[in-house]
């Protein structure tokens, strides 16, 4: 029964308006970018940044490296902001529509329910991100007519990498999976305002909340030593798989401490839920 | 078949139920009436175990709806007032994605109650394109999926044109005769209930005011209109002649029991009034929840 209702959660999750217009709004930014890549001024400078240490611009500034490019900006444009909104609105929309009432009227566990519309939700997010991954990669390539090598270069990371093809094309898909994991925790912050009691534009809003404010904090040198304690820091990690010898332990422990973190919030997102009272 | 064991609940500072026992049998209808705020809704959302009560036990088919949900709820259909679906997917399919949270869906069964609720025509098309008739007739319909012994109905009639109440009060009426459904019916239209129900409780306030059968109740009095020249004054004069208990709005008595109609007119002529009608009335269940209301309640008396 599980995986029957794990599916109609998915369908419910893909069959809105909302899923189609949010996945074309993701083409749109993504054509953009790779048009704002193309600046005459954005192209000459990556050019002197490659050909300065040596590397050969016509070979990198192809596929893989624009695909890389564009699902960065496109994740800092909208992806976290459209995360957010899934699982801000897999509760709590559900909740103001008041189909959850209908649901909790079948013998159902409150527990069972929320179970399955977080694996939906997962299901979800990666499969948002293997299609920016996919559509990133696809309009670099056909726009550079080839895929190129891969040229990685993140200089708060301290990241500077480059790899042929096919290194760099398995390192691509291998940080588009990283990526998928990371941004659960943005999903498991959101599942959990949307469990409480209160609209899901405000579960949204909340959420973007922590995480901007983790941000900001993060980034002012007061609080340099304490950057393992932030969530930003963290959901980097998937950046880190690009390094040359990517630190695995670091990886790991980034983690395990967002796994624990999301399940902490599922957790109390869950007690939230199963307290409630529903009544019209 | 319900069972409410001294339920109370409370929202912050409003107590919603107050110490509520209630019990409702297997196999007839029964009325749940009561002002807004009277503690329905509350009353059946713990019956379905979506507002949990902060103390009482609530059984349905003899099992704790809290401690043993799922046989509990395993054979109870319900319906809200305004029933909510998934409006961009099919009918078909919310129906199947309601009925799948407790059960694998049977198709002969989905199409049979469709059938039933004669929606059989629109059921592929999605939900967004259905007049709030035929959502309530979709709800219905997913209510009755799990083969239900207990059909939980929370003003199943609000919203809906004269034609489709007719058509709610008859499939409501032939689950009860033909599939042998028990029915909780919770609604504002009084004259619905009349149809529908003999047995019933009167909530106000989050308190039972009355429980029972109310067509037996007082059903040696009647009741009679008064039409004269001087109204007040003949109203007056029959309730001290204690022929009439009281009387309420338009001309209303209750006649005192033993007292019949045709008494009241010959006192009226003897008085002198002139009498434009006298004439005995059937007791609606209007007439016995007002009174219910304003009678009844302890705090009000």
């Amino acid at each position: 029964m599980f995986a029957t209702q794990l599916k109609n959660e998915l369908l419910k999750l893909f069959a809105r308006k909302r899923t189609h217009i949010g996945f074309g709004a993701f083409l749109v930014v993504q054509i953009t970018i790779l048009g704002l890549l193309q600046l005459p001024k954005a192209k000459r400078a990556f050019g002197q940044l490659l050909s300065s240490n040596g590397y050969l611009p016509e070979e990198y500034y192809a596929g893989l490296t624009l695909g890389l490019l564009i699902i960065v900006f496109t994740i800092s444009l909208l992806g976290a902001l459209y995360v957010a909104l899934v699982g801000g609105d897999v509760v709590a929309k559900e909740v103001e529509d008041g189909t959850m009432r209908m649901i909790l009227s079948r013998p159902i566990s409150r527990l069972r329910l929320l179970a399955v519309k977080w694996v939906a939700c997962v299901i979800y997010t990666f499969t948002l991100m293997v299609f920016l991954g996919a559509t990133s990669l696809l309009a670099g390539t056909i726009y550079r007519q080839g895929l190129g090598k891969l040229f990685v270069f993140v200089p708060h990371e301290g990241l500077f990498s480059a790899f042929d093809t096919g290194e760099g094309l398995w390192r691509y898909w291998r940080a588009v999976f990283f990526l998928g994991v990371v941004t659960q925790i943005i999903t498991a912050v959101a599942f959990m305002f949307s469990c409480f009691k209160m609209k899901p534009a405000s579960a949204t809003i909340l959420t973007l909340s922590v995480f901007f404010v983790d941000f900001v904090l993060r980034s002012i040198p007061y609080f340099a030593s304490f950057q393992k304690y932030f969530i930003s820091y963290h959901t980097a990690c998937w950046v880190r798989t690009y390094a040359d010898v990517v630190p695995w332990a670091g990886v790991a422990e980034s983690l395990v401490y967002l796994t624990a973190l999301g399940a902490t919030f599922w957790i109390v997102g869950a007690m939230a839920f199963c307290a409630r009272d529903f009544k019209s | 078949m319900i069972s409410l064991q001294a339920v109370s609940k409370r929202f912050g500072s409003r107590l919603a139920v107050d110490n509520l026992t209630l019990t409702v049998p297997r196999g007839g209808i029964f009325g749940l009436l009561g002002h807004n705020g009277a503690g329905k809704s509350t009353t059946i959302g713990m019956l379905l175990g979506q507002v949990t009560p902060d103390a009482g036990e609530v059984r349905v088919a003899g099992r704790d709806v809290f401690a043993d949900r799922r046989q509990a709820l395993e054979r109870v259909g319900a319906i809200f007032e305004t029933p909510a679906f998934y409006d961009y997917l099919t009918g078909w399919r919310n129906l199947r994605i309601f009925s799948e949270y407790s059960a694998p869906f049977d198709p002969v069964r989905g199409r049979e109650v469709v059938q039933l609720v004669g929606l059989e025509r629109r059921i592929g098309d999605p939900v967004g394109t259905y007049s709030h008739g035929m959502r309530q007739r979709l709800a219905l319909a997913q209510a009755l999926m799990p083969k239900p012994e207990l059909l939980i109905l929370d003003e199943p009639s609000e919203g809906l044109d004269p034609e489709g109440i007719h058509e709610m009060r008859n499939l409501i009426l032939r689950l009860n005769r033909e599939w042998g459904l028990t029915i909780l019916f919770s609604s504002h239209l009084l004259s619905e209930v009349q149809h529908l129900c003999s047995d019933l409780a009167v909530m106000q306030e989050g308190r039972l005011l009355f429980v029972g059968n109310w067509r037996e109740l007082d059903a040696d009095r009647q009741w009679v209109r008064v039409r004269v020249d001087r109204q007040s004054a003949a109203e007056t004069g029959l309730v001290a002649a204690g022929l009439v208990d009281q009387f309420e709005y338009d001309g209303r008595g209750r006649l005192r029991a033993g007292v019949a109609v045709p008494a009241v007119a010959e006192w009226l002529v003897k008085q002198g009034f002139a009498v434009e009608a006298v004439h005995s009335l059937e007791r609606t269940l209007e007439d016995f929840y007002l009174e219910t209301i304003h009678v009844r309640d302890p705090a009000k008396k």
